[in-house]
């Protein structure tokens, strides 16, 4: 898990971005928001993926009922409290409303409301069609005027494409580490941070993919963790690995959905000299795994995690592999679908685990009971 | 007994819509009375273009078999002879003798049935898998298509912000592959009302390549105007007759009919044109009584609007109210945008049309963000002039009931009246509860 040192320069690194003159653009969104633009603008995007405790979801609960899903309870719960280690909130400029779901929309209304942050819209059709294209077309453009208008000068074209071309190769890199020869928890860790810092992950850390072709995962009980992300400074992975298990693949948002939203080089080449919306557009077509879609995220689902399962077996020779579902209590986009993606899975003879959990620290005794039990079946 | 049925005895267009709510669905389960139509599943008020292909909206609950239908099934065999008026009068003359008791029960039976019924989804919908952790309206949809999915031929799933309802569209694959969609776009930007014409379109050409029935521009025009037309009455009982000082009939009575109208009005009780006759005749009969003093004064009744109902609500409230002297009011398709006109000119689009009313329902009422719902419930409240708010935090809720804290200040802020909030989670479940809410509250009115 994430140290507080981390949270510091974290800090440091908004602050001096800051001082640069860019501004800040928060957003609780998991997916579909397009950060090359914010990029492109010279802003900082800052994507809001941090857990939270008891505390924090009573916060949230003076504003959204309890029944709200815990990590947007949460979030708001953040800017109420607004715990010393997040201090680097209090530089954010701007905060996108996005529907992701709807507690993304309730979420980040209230936060742009009762804590003073000028808001941006930007809201995602819900079925992925032509037409569906055409209106998230019409969101960038009302997206890029919007930004334009913050930094009070236009964004050129090339920008965009640099943008781009710059996120592209940062997610190539990052995906790089779904196979790697480490534990999960050091996964998760890498990806937590490439999320925070975008990009800029790769100049400043020693970021180096290697895997030294020791299978040492190859002895602990695999899983996939699928269904909604590990925030930072959730200690959910940890519970798995004292638990014996380790987690091999982060089928989630944070972790290999996000990263694996990559365009192919030759591709994205023959794309330069067109509009740069077009190629948003066709990223956000081929974002078929986000959770934020209808009609056909389960079929997906399914499809992606068998194909997942392929892979380690030929890739690392790793076979019996459970799959984890992580449901946070009173997510629309996890819970509802959750007993029929487990029986499907199930059809074709897989371990499933749906764990439905809040951030309460009382329940973490029986999650890790549950989790061991589980574990022990694979 | 029950409150209503003195009230409701002599009240033909009432006790006809109630038949028609509870007893017309049933017969659909059989293909044959179908007569060569689809059924099709709708929720939320968007039918017309069912009707326009000419197959038949159901909403789903509509196809269970309800107890009371027994009595029912004899006064409309009754009036298969006699006709629905000679019916009613036969009703109020009997009552008199009072010595067929079977008829106190009549109004008790529509009402008990249904939620009876409603809560028996519920438990199915748990049953069958999902969450407790979602909203009464979800559990209780997906126990109706698990009970009736075998009977319907699509259903029709119109986008909404609610994520959740989004992801129960998704989930009903299960049972029926075949779901048609329409989507509305969230916001109404650039060109957004073209792209949204272009999807009703689709949904059109869904409809007709399902029925084999062609839409025409005619089609369409002729059923908005008879879904305006039960619009513009729905806005009459909402906005002028519950603001009236003499109800045609006592309070908890009169928010009954509000409640059926709101549940019926999602399929028109699969006949648009008999319920617009309804509608017609229930209006008329609401001024008729009024003008003839049948019914109660209610001039001294503090008028308290609750909302949202249409997700799950106590129904026992309007009782409740009734009895600590007030009148409880019902108006969500009002608040949620969905009692606007259709616009129908000779010469315009009336797939454009349909775009422009789909686009005006997501950006002002049910709204993408709770700015605009909560805009919404205040410019309803002050438009029918009520004395007090009634906010139902419906368990499980995390789009249209969890905006309270929002209302509350712009209600303090805006109408300055008194205002609370109920939990709900199932129908009969936390009366006791409620009851000293209520109690509490109408204290305000003292
Ligand atoms: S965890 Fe689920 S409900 Fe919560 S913000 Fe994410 S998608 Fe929405
Ligand atoms: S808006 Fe609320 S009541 Fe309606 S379906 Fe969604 S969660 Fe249920």
């Amino acid at each position: 898990m994430v140290d507080l040192e981390f949270f510091l320069e974290y800090y440091e690194f908004l602050k001096q971005e800051k001082e640069k003159g860019k501004k800040i653009i928060a957003y609780m969104s998991h997916d579909n928001i397009p950060e090359e633009l914010i990029d492109a603008a010279g802003f900082i995007p800052l994507r809001l993926i941090f857990s939270g405790n008891d505390e924090l979801m009573d916060r949230g609960a003076d504003y959204l009922p309890t029944s709200t899903c815990s990590f947007a309870l949460s979030t708001i719960g953040l800017f109420s409290v607004k715990p010393n280690k997040y201090r680097f909130l209090d530089l954010i400029d701007y905060l996108i409303v996005s529907n992701h779901c709807v507690s993304d929309i309730c979420s980040s209304e209230i936060i742009c409301k009762y804590f003073d942050i000028p808001r941006i819209d930007f809201y995602v059709p819900y079925i992925l069609s032509e037409n569906g294209l055409k209106y998230y077309r019409l969101e960038l453009i009302e997206f890029k005027k919007k930004l334009e208008e913050i930094r009070g000068s236009s964004i050129s074209n090339e920008d965009i494409i640099n943008s781009i071309e710059k996120y592209n190769k940062f997610r190539k890199n990052i995906s790089k580490i779904k196979y790697l020869d480490i534990s999960g928890s050091d996964k998760l860790e890498l990806y937590q941070k490439a999320l925070l810092y975008g990009p800029k992950i790769l100049e400043l850390r020693d970021f180096n993919i290697n895997n030294d072709g020791q299978i040492k995962i190859k002895n602990k009980k695999n899983v996939i963790l699928t269904g909604c992300s590990i925030f930072l400074g959730d200690d959910l992975i940890e519970i798995i690995e004292e638990g014996g298990g380790n987690v091999i693949f982060l089928d989630t948002w944070v972790g290999d959905v996000y990263f694996s939203q990559t365009l192919e080089d030759n591709w994205l080449d023959q794309q330069k000299e067109n509009d740069p919306f077009d190629i948003l557009t066709e990223m956000f077509n081929r974002n078929t795994y986000t959770d934020h879609v209808v009609p056909n995220f389960m079929e997906y689902k399914i499809k992606k995690i068998v194909s997942i399962i392929n892979n380690l077996k030929e890739k690392l020779g790793i076979s019996n592999i459970g799959v984890i579902n992580h449901i946070i209590k009173f997510c629309d986009h996890m819970s509802l679908p959750r007993e029929q993606l487990k029986e499907k899975l199930q059809a074709k003879n897989y371990f499933v685990l749906n764990i439905e959990r809040d951030y309460a620290r009382a329940s973490h005794g029986q999650l890790s009971t549950r989790i061991e039990a589980f574990l022990e079946m694979i | 007994m029950s409150l209503m049925t003195d009230d409701v005895i002599n009240f033909t267009s009432m006790l006809r819509m109630s038949y028609d709510f509870l007893h017309s669905g049933r017969k659909f389960n059989i293909k044959s009375n179908r007569k060569g139509k689809k059924l099709i599943s709708v929720v939320f008020p968007f039918s017309d273009l069912v009707f326009a292909a000419k197959a038949i909206p159901i909403f789903p609950i509509r196809l269970e078999k309800f107890k009371v239908n027994t009595y029912l099934e004899a006064l409309n065999s009754a009036s298969g002879l006699f006709g629905w008026k000679a019916v009613s009068n036969f009703l109020g003359f009997i009552r008199k003798f009072d010595f067929l008791k079977v008829f106190d029960g009549i109004i008790d039976d529509v009402i008990n049935s249904l939620n009876y019924k409603y809560n028996k989804m519920y438990d199915l919908g748990i049953e069958e898998g999902v969450s407790n952790d979602f909203c009464y309206g979800i559990k209780a949809l997906y126990g109706m298509h698990s009970s009736r999915h075998n009977n319907l031929d699509a259903n029709l799933n119109v986008i909404i912000r609610c994520s959740a309802f989004n992801k129960y569209y998704e989930s009903l694959k299960r049972f029926n592959d075949n779901l048609i969609w329409l989507d509305i776009p969230p916001r109404n930007i650039g060109n957004a009302l073209e792209i949204c014409t272009e999807n009703v379109k689709d949904t059109a050409s869904q409809l007709e390549k399902l029925t084999g029935n062609s839409i025409t521009d005619n089609d369409l025009r002729k059923q908005f105007r008879i879904s305006n037309e039960c619009r513009e009455l729905y806005r009459e009982i909402i906005y002028e007759i519950s603001n009236s000082d003499f109800y045609p009939c006592n309070p908890a009575t009169f928010s009954e009919i509000l409640a059926l109208l709101s549940i019926s009005f999602q399929d028109f009780n699969s006949n648009a044109e008999t319920y617009l006759k309804n509608f017609r005749n229930l209006v008329k009969e609401m001024k008729e009584r009024i003008r003839k003093k049948i019914g109660m004064d209610v001039s001294n009744r503090p008028r308290i609007l609750l909302t949202p109902r249409f997700g799950g609500w106590e129904p026992e409230s309007h009782n409740l109210i009734y009895k600590m002297g007030g009148r409880l009011l019902y108006a969500d398709w009002e608040i949620l945008g969905a009692l606007e006109n259709i616009e129908v000119y000779a010469y315009s689009d009336p797939i454009e049309a349909y775009a422009k009313f789909l686009m005006d329902i997501t950006t002002k009422g049910i709204g993408c963000d709770n700015n605009a719902l909560t805009d919404s419930y205040i410019r309803v409240a002050r438009k029918m002039d009520v004395d007090g708010l009634i906010f139902i935090e419906l368990f499980g809720c995390h789009s249209i009931s969890n905006c309270y804290t929002m209302l509350r200040q712009k209600v303090r802020k805006e109408l300055e009246i008194p205002t609370t909030a109920l939990t709900f989670n199932k129908i009969g479940e936390n009366i006791e509860q409620v009851k000293i809410r209520l109690g509490a509250f109408m204290e305000m009115f003292n």
